[in-house]
């Protein structure tokens, strides 16, 4: 990438813009921590900024894993996530690809059909949807949602994919071809691994969206030690109009930021992947 | 070199699901058939309560003492709050699959799916006093009772005794005016009025229709047949609350949900609004200070001289689809016994008061003089659907706000006479 | 670019190629590109339909009936859908729904463009950063809606104190009391929330394009402004595209975020046909009449479809 000059054109180019972006980001988390280790008639005062914190406690953190499942939501959430991640990435890359790459008869069909797929919206699938959980017995297992999300995940993931598949230029598979790769092979040596900041991409954020699904968990999942933490949160936090908020953004803070973390290992990857991977054939 | 071909792995994965499949229509009969036996367990759906102690109470020391007693174990299902309830036993309802029993809300739209439970009721009601008239009135349908009623959620006006008694407020308002000239000289000194006005369930509907009940409108007429929205009264209402917005509330709340005005009254924005004790018990466990100046009030007299209250019903049906109804009958029944009844019910410091006569002067309520104005509402409190029945087009015109949109359109600009008139049409429309 | 042209060359791969077509008959059949293509769309396509094609054609189906929970359904035809066309309400969610679904995704698009622009280059803790900057999208949305709650709240939260305290106003705007504002408000927390979505597939994108396009333009002359709209820019239209409409998909039918917000208040300012759905079917028990409402959304999403199938055929 060509490199601006000097300290100044840094600071315009990057850092500003940086500083900007992480503020507007990430401001709501800073008043989620302050809120997670303040005593609730500081909550309340009036008269406190909401950025400051006098007395921090950790009561509310206490209470999240000793009044809550709150740990047995993090696994479940987590497991869930990681199996339909997996799913959902291998099966949508399976449909973008020959969407993306290749022509055959049905294509349109086959596009039209992935994409209406979305037509019906969440609330109102759900009610036949719990009747296939309900006849396959998997109410109030995890298996009811690990086998619900990738119908969401899968158009989303093979949608992402599609858009990444068709940059990588044809070129470079013809040229595998010739070279006497099968498809199958030009595919796996050549082209995914081109395009696995695609593929990441598309893992981290069905994996985000399988984490923070609601609405089929909320409806699945009723029993207390199969919830994910979305729905947990919200029933046991949360009881008529009393919000236990310090405990609600507590949870919060620990749904999200172990995910952050790990994602940024992969960031990592994806980068080295990508300078390492290039593209002068 | 070989690499497994596409073709298998296409066929490994096709097997797997035909073969889970064919076992799930395999096993579909011969599960429902064999669980003809008695029950291991009964499932009870219910809304997660608002006082914790309740829940616990039932948790830790009745469904124990239950299996103690039949061996069979009880499952409670707390359900999230804040409107989520309703989705999970429509879908349980459609689906004939989910929990034994529950807290019916909004029961009009599955009655037919709900078990007659008139033994058990009428019993209940011949121990304890009997019921008051007004829930029978969303518990028996075509003469049977469907469902049992639990409790009723109080709704009283909250408010600051500390600040009216600086505004020289000494009582609170007894008629709508004054509780208007109050609010003025409130929000005069920096402590509006935050009466809630958006799309919530409880804290809108406890003050808006009881204030057109008081000004001698109803929404039907007492048959359900005919709307009775379009009265000269419902404009002098309407003018009412757009004077008392103005003049006397804090600007966010016509945009208030059920929990908005608990937060605005606990960070003393605000010196009165309309909600169940919950803001008291909050007060009283994080701002001891506050806590000390909450007081409750009935709700104002209207031009008619009367008062009004809304109920919020707490009632508990067994479902049709269930494996072993009966099972589930007899449960509800030992839970609506005085034995087990009346320390639950304490246990929730009558935060849900029993619609029964019984329980009109037991010491419970003494144990906090300011919960006791909460016994009062069932004297005057009426079911929203009032005087209508409680059935479907009554569920639809609160669950789409008809009502609660025609005061908060004519304060955003809309003039009155078109906000009723548009209020009207859509109510006839759901009626047909 | 069909079947069976191998060029036999010496080289390792070459080998499973000299076979002679009646020996490898398996194999170049799977190689048929129509061939491969389906055995690839198999397992996906199937699953999807076991678990999506029941309830997706229950709900259209539910959308041609009179159906009111526990009981029987009625078929009236398009009935509920002539009720919806006198219904006003509906006729708001379906404004409100263009609103914000065309505002929210603008800005996201943009500021997601931005942000990619941004984090492509390199700086130290880059990669905790950009992990960071995802949080938005990660934590959960019904726990950050809730926080929003409170930065929203007209005396406690945070941008009215900081208004108040920096003296740029006597008392900050009542950010859910008014349809205007509340409108703003919904649209801000959902781009709030999409905009590291935009962000970092894009990034990915930017990352994909070859680094020798880049030289070459240079070489060509091009200053940074030259090789964004020459270089960058077309070879990220195709991310940004597919981005951009799987997001417009997903905002046409939020319903979280607004859900616990506002409830669609106040007045029916922020209902989206997504909520209005919700409530006609869960809330009011009309399951029949709130199909129609999300089936009605099919004429917009239809016309992206169209576009959508376009863009997959060409080239």
């Amino acid at each position: 990438m060509v490199e601006g000059r000097g300290f100044f054109a840094r600071l315009v180019r990057l850092y500003l813009p940086l500083a900007v972006c992480l503020v507007v980001m990430l401001f709501p988390f800073y008043w989620m921590l302050i809120t997670s280790i303040k005593p609730n008639r500081e909550l309340y005062s009036a008269k406190i900024m909401p950025l400051i914190v006098y007395q921090p406690t950790l009561k509310h953190y206490y209470d999240l894993f000793a009044d809550t499942n709150f740990l047995l939501w993090t696994y479940n959430t987590m497991l869930v996530a990681v199996v339909t991640t997996v799913v959902s990435l291998v099966l949508g890359a399976m449909v973008a690809y020959p969407l993306a790459r290749l022509n055959f008869p049905g294509a349109a069909v086959v596009a039209i059909g992935i994409a209406a797929t979305y037509l019906v919206p969440q609330p109102l699938l759900f009610i036949p949807m719990a009747d296939i959980i309900n006849r396959l017995e998997l109410g109030n297992t995890l298996r009811a949602v690990m086998l619900t999300y990738p119908t969401l995940l899968i158009p989303f993931c093979a949608w992402l994919l599609m858009g990444y598949f068709k940059s990588v230029p044809r070129e470079l598979e013809e040229a595998a071809r010739i070279d006497g790769a099968s498809r199958f092979q030009a595919m796996w040596r050549v082209v995914l691994p081109l395009t696995t900041p695609g593929l990441l991409s598309a893992g981290i954020f069905a994996f985000t969206l399988a984490q923070n699904e609601f609405l089929y968990a909320l409806i699945f999942l009723a029993k207390s030690d199969v919830r994910t933490v979305p729905v947990g949160a919200i029933t046991e936090l949360i009881r008529g109009d009393v919000f236990y908020w310090g405990q609600l953004m507590a949870a919060a803070l620990l749904g999200s930021i172990p995910v952050a973390v790990i994602y940024s290992f992969f960031v990592d990857y994806y980068v080295a992947g990508l300078t390492a991977g290039s593209v002068k054939s | 070199m070989t690499q497994p071909t596409q073709s298998q792995a296409t066929r490994r994965s096709f097997l797997k699901l035909a073969t889970a499949g064919a076992a799930a229509v395999a096993t579909g009969p011969w599960v429902s058939r064999h669980a003809q036996a008695k029950p291991v367990s009964i499932t009870f759906a219910r809304e997660s309560s608002y006082v914790k102690n309740f829940d616990v109470h039932f948790q830790n020391v009745m469904a124990p003492a239950y299996e103690k007693a039949t061996g069979i174990k009880i499952e409670y299902q707390i359900q999230a709050a804040g409107g989520s309830a309703v989705p999970q036993l429509v879908s349980m309802v459609e689906n004939k699959t989910g929990a034994d029993l529950a807290w019916v809300q909004q029961e009009w739209l599955y009655r037919d799916a709900l078990v007659d439970v008139s033994d058990i009721a009428e019993e209940v009601g011949k121990q304890q006093g009997g019921w008051y008239d007004e829930i029978k009135r969303l518990s028996i349908d075509k003469g049977k009772w469907k469902s049992v009623p639990n409790g009723n959620i109080g709704q009283l006006m909250n408010y600051r005794k500390d600040w009216f008694d600086e505004a020289g407020i000494k009582s609170f308002p007894d008629t709508w005016d004054e509780f208007l000239e109050a609010g003025i000289k409130l929000k005069a000194k920096g402590h509006p009025f935050g009466m809630s006005m958006g799309h919530g369930f409880a804290d809108n509907y406890s003050w808006l229709y009881p204030l057109l009940w008081s000004y001698g409108v109803t929404v039907m007429d007492k048959d359900g047949k005919k709307v009775a929205l379009d009265s000269s009264e419902t404009a002098k209402a309407v003018e009412y609350v757009k004077r008392l917005y103005k003049e006397a509330c804090i600007e966010d709340c016509i945009g208030w949900l059920d929990p908005h005005n608990n937060k605005a009254f606990l960070t003393s924005q605000i010196s009165c609004t309309n909600n169940a004790y919950s803001i008291m018990v909050s007060a009283k466990r994080d701002l001891p200070e506050m806590g000390k100046v909450i007081e409750h009030a009935l709700n104002p007299k209207g031009p008619t001289g009367q008062r009004y209250h809304a109920l919020v019903p707490v009632t508990h049906g067994v479902f049709g689809y269930s494996k072993d109804p009966q099972a589930a009958k007899d449960f509800l029944r030992w839970m609506m016994d005085p034995k087990q009844y009346r320390p639950w019910i304490a246990s929730g410091d009558m935060y849900f008061a029993p619609y029964l006569h019984g329980f009109d002067k037991v010491p419970e309520w003494d144990v906090e003089p300011r919960v006791k104005p909460f016994q009062k509402v069932l004297e005057t409190g009426k079911l929203t659907s009032w005087p209508a029945p409680a059935n479907r087009q009554h569920g639809e015109v609160i669950n789409r706000w008809i009502v609660i949109d025609m005061f908060t359109k004519a304060i955003t600009g809309t003039p009155t006479k078109n906000a009723i008139a548009e209020a009207v049409s859509q109510i006839k429309a759901i009626y047909g | 670019m069909s079947e069976i042209f191998e060029v036999s060359r010496t080289g390792e791969l070459a080998a499973s190629v000299r076979r002679p077509l009646g020996r490898g008959g398996l194999r170049a059949f799977v190689e048929r590109e129509s061939v491969y293509s389906w055995l690839m769309l198999t397992p996906p396509l199937l699953f999807l339909l076991l678990f999506l094609g029941y309830p997706f054609i229950y709900g259209v189906y539910l959308s041609f009936f009179h159906k009111e929970v526990a009981r029987p359904a009625a078929f009236v035809g398009f009935g509920n859908f002539v009720k919806l066309y006198d219904d006003p309400i509906f006729w708001q969610s379906v404004r409100n729904t263009i609103i914000f679904t065309g505002v929210a995704t603008i800005l996201k698009a943009s500021g997601g463009l931005g942000m990619a622009l941004v984090m492509n280059q390199s700086f130290k803790m880059k990669a905790f950063t950009r992990a960071a900057l995802l949080l938005p999208f990660i934590v959960p949305t019904v726990l950050s809606t809730v926080a929003w709650q409170w930065i929203l709240d007209p005396g406690m939260g945070l941008f009215n104190r900081l208004l108040v305290v920096s003296g740029l106003a006597k008392t900050g705007p009542s950010w859910l009391g008014t349809p205007t504002m509340a409108m703003i408000s919904i649209i801000m927390v959902n781009t709030w929330r999409g905009l590291p979505f935009f962000g970092i597939s894009i990034l990915a994108g930017l990352q994909t394009i070859p680094v020798d396009l880049h030289e070459s333009a240079t070489i060509d002359g091009a200053g940074t402004w030259g090789r964004f709209r020459y270089v960058t820019l077309p070879s990220l239209l195709p991310v940004i595209f597919i981005v951009t409409t799987f997001s417009i998909v997903i905002t046409f039918f939020d319903f979280q975020l607004v859900y616990v917000l506002t409830g669609g208040g106040p007045a029916n300012s922020t209902h989206l046909m997504a909520t209005y759905a919700y409530s006609l079917s869960m809330g009011a028990g009309q399951l029949g009449l709130g199909s129609a409402v999300a089936l009605s959304m099919v004429p917009v999403l239809g016309l992206l479809l169209v576009l959508l199938t376009l863009y997959v055929r060409k080239d």
